[in-house]
């Protein structure tokens, strides 16, 4: 507990310090990519961010970053440019916020994740709302228009806020099993769509009070999804237009993208700087790609139903055949992988002709990959293989010469998978944070 | 054999789906599919009334307090009529988590008036510590009262244990005319007295989540033969090849006797089209 309290005074003090104020991200997915992202158009911008490292976004890796940047005297160099940039675990907002009051508040989307820690999406936001209460009435809020649990979120605060969204809906989708259904932030009625992109987020509105998605201040009004690794976005501000070139793929990585550039937005960032959106370095297994032994690998990381979704349809979008290792782990405290039951296996199946399952949990997604149709008649060749190295070996031996693996994995599972091979030497420094 | 076909009610399918519940759909469907048994599923949403002739087999899945206010007086007043005579003539039932305590008599939170039950079950729920719809308490607190973690239970169909997964703030307390569907090996289950569950005839309510059908294909197929039961006055099963489920299972089992699977093991291919044990045996 002394700890504890050394480290929450430590992160309010240091905090406090730099000059430039501190933006905060938080939200399901995509905290980390869109962080990135809006670091790349602030060094455009000409400041210096200070980011935490993915995963340590809670109270102490955020004092543990600060401290990294202080002087010997225990205080951050005095420097006009200095920016804080911080992805923040959405289950410790209202622990940071007590310590930290950020010029700008990005939220990104709410899914359901580690719901044995998060317990429910609806507590999760009443905590938020509670916690927002707090803060400065001049903190600009960005919210994501298309998801209807945040676009209203503590709606009575003055606070200045920022809407962004997707306006493409040549990217339209049916209804989704990975959505939880939210109801209507104001009444609880039912909400009707024009338009679903993927999950919950889309155009909506409430048949029973009317209540409807915020037009978006920030939008991207073209989305074009090019192949499995890239993508082109024109995104409207109100200071003008831009058009982006992005080294990810999927329509969730257009939502990082424009979230950053209202987080840009909000900060009065040059809207010439948006096009740095692409200048990110690549993050922890957010579709990286790597050699080993000579063979060409992409690593993506997927830890709850939307995320692996919206991986999956990325990566098989194009229709073309790809061979992939599918790595799954529990944390020791936390054994729940239901989730895996709300990843739409089904509609890519026959798309992968073969699959290595690894990872401590690999027998449930054995599982879950029979019941989604995966095995069925000459769907799959599917290989159980727990130990993430040797699954590694297994899936580059079945997938044929000349042809990429796609590895798609719990954070913990790939965590395990890029330590033995650097042990090994069989990465490159690429891999290193 | 001519085809058979069962109907399968499921119960609010937008609102009682969180936790991978639909993976008890897919279970059913899936292995009577295998079987070359037709099923049909009706989706029962709010508002809809339930014939208690046409479904031969109820799901209610899991959700949150907000979804457990939301579909409360409706299962009570508007579907509970219909499923308890369904029941009565001998359908099948699987009520997991929330959907299990919306059964019983009542479902009391810990603030604010007691939302009413269905009454299938002589069974009434007390949820315990920490209200989470004000959000009042620190994430620590809230699920310092929840019981959460693998849930083992033994029960009287079948030799091998059902393993799933709980995480609860309620307790469930049986009536005297009441019996549970099982006994805890691991976990709390109803209120940490032993037992787990509620068993009816044919309906079960139970806090195994997991989904709990895909990995305890025993307890799929209990369900299922009851719905053919009822529809045809027999049900005769043909086994399916369940080293995946099994394998999982066993894992499961593995991880409450301390010997966590997954380290080292040795592979095996399976061709398509075929079921081989998976790796992380006992």
């Amino acid at each position: 507990m002394a700890a504890l309290a050394i480290d929450a005074h430590l992160l309010s003090g240091l905090a406090s310090e730099i000059r430039r104020g501190a933006v905060i991200v938080t939200g399901t997915n995509g905290k980390g990519t869109t962080c990135r992202m809006l670091a790349g158009v602030m060094r455009a911008s000409g400041l210096r961010p200070i980011t935490n490292q993915e995963g340590a976004n809670q109270p102490r890796g955020l004092a543990t970053t600060l401290l990294a940047h202080a002087r010997a005297a225990g205080h951050l160099p005095a420097d006009d440019r200095c920016v804080g940039l911080f992805e923040v675990d959405e289950g410790s907002l209202p622990e940071v916020l007590a310590q930290v009051s950020p010029t700008t508040l990005v939220f990104t989307n709410v899914f359901r994740d580690q719901m044995d820690r998060y317990l429910d999406l609806d507590y999760l936001t009443r905590r938020w709302e509670r916690c927002l209460r707090s803060l400065p009435a001049d903190t600009t809020l960005v919210l994501n228009a298309d998801d209807p649990r945040l676009a209203y979120l503590a709606a009575d605060l003055p606070n200045p806020r920022i809407f962004y969204g997707l306006d493409d809906t040549g990217h339209r989708r049916g209804a989704d099993h990975t959505s939880d259904f939210p109801r209507c932030p104001r009444c609880a009625g039912e909400l009707g769509y024009s338009c679903v992109f993927y999950a919950q987020l889309g155009h909506w509105s409430c048949a029973q009070c009317g209540l409807a998605r915020p037009a978006p201040q920030v939008r991207a009004a073209k989305v074009d999804l090019i192949g499995s690794a890239s993508s082109r976005l024109q995104i409207i501000t109100p200071a003008g237009e831009a058009v982006l070139e992005t080294p990810l793929p999927g329509l969730y990585n257009a939502y990082n993208a424009v979230a950053a550039c209202a987080a840009a937005t909000a900060g009065q960032l040059p809207g010439g700087a948006l096009p740095a959106v692409s200048q990110m370095a690549p993050g922890f297994n957010r579709m990286e790609q790597v050699t080993v032994g000579g063979r060409e690998v992409h690593l993506a990381l997927a830890k709850n139903p939307n995320g692996y979704t919206e991986v999956l349809r990325a990566l098989l979008r194009d229709g073309r055949p790809k061979h992939m290792l599918l790595a799954l782990n529990d944390r020791d405290d936390e054994p729940d992988v239901s989730w895996i039951w709300d990843v739409d296996f089904e509609s890519v199946c026959g798309l992968v002709p073969s699959a290595v399952l690894s990872g401590n949990r690999a027998s449930d997604l054995a599982v879950r990959l029979k019941y989604a149709g995966w095995t069925d008649a000459d769907a799959a060749r599917i290989t159980v293989e727990p130990d993430p190295v040797g699954g590694l070996r297994l899936a580059l031996s079945g997938a044929p010469e000349g042809q990429p693996l796609w590895v798609v994995g719990t954070y913990e599972a790939l965590w395990q998978l890029r330590g033995s091979l650097r042990r090994q030497g069989l990465v490159s420094a690429l891999w290193e944070v | 054999m001519t085809a058979r076909a069962i109907t399968v009610g499921y119960l609010y399918p937008e609102i009682m789906s969180g936790y991978g519940d639909r993976g008890n759909l897919a279970a059913i469907t899936r292995r009577c599919g295998w079987r070359g048994i037709a099923t049909r599923v009706r989706e029962l949403n709010l508002g809809d009334p339930v014939d208690p002739d046409e479904v031969d087999l109820f799901l209610i899945g899991s959700g949150g307090e907000f979804h457990q206010r939301l579909v409360a007086a409706d299962l009570a007043d508007v579907k509970g009529p219909g499923i308890c005579d369904a029941v009565g003539e001998g359908a099948a039932l699987l009520a997991v988590g929330a959907g299990y305590e919306l059964l019983g008599r009542f479902y009391q939170p810990s603030r604010g008036v007691e939302l009413p039950g269905a009454r299938l079950f002589d069974t009434w729920t007390i949820q315990q510590g920490a209200d989470l719809t004000t959000a009042s308490c620190t994430l620590a607190e809230a699920r310092a009262c929840r019981a959460i973690g693998d849930l083992l239970i033994h029960w009287d169909e079948g030799e091998e244990l059902l393993v799933g997964f709980e995480n609860h703030s309620a307790r469930t307390y049986l009536g005297p005319a009441a019996r549970p569907f099982g006994r805890v090996v691991a976990g709390q289950g109803n209120n940490g007295d032993g037992g787990e569950g509620v068993r009816l005839g044919n309906a079960i309510g139970t806090y195994l989540r997991g989904p709990c059908l895909p990995r305890n294909p025993e307890l799929a197929d209990f369900l299922i033969a009851a719905a053919l039961q009822r529809r045809y006055g027999g049900a005769e099963l043909a086994p399916l090849p369940d080293r995946f489920e099994h394998a999982a299972r066993d894992a499961a089992v593995a991880r409450f006797r301390g010997t966590r699977p997954g380290r080292g093991r040795s592979a095996r291919v399976i061709p398509a089209g075929g079921y081989a044990t998976a790796g992380a045996g006992r």
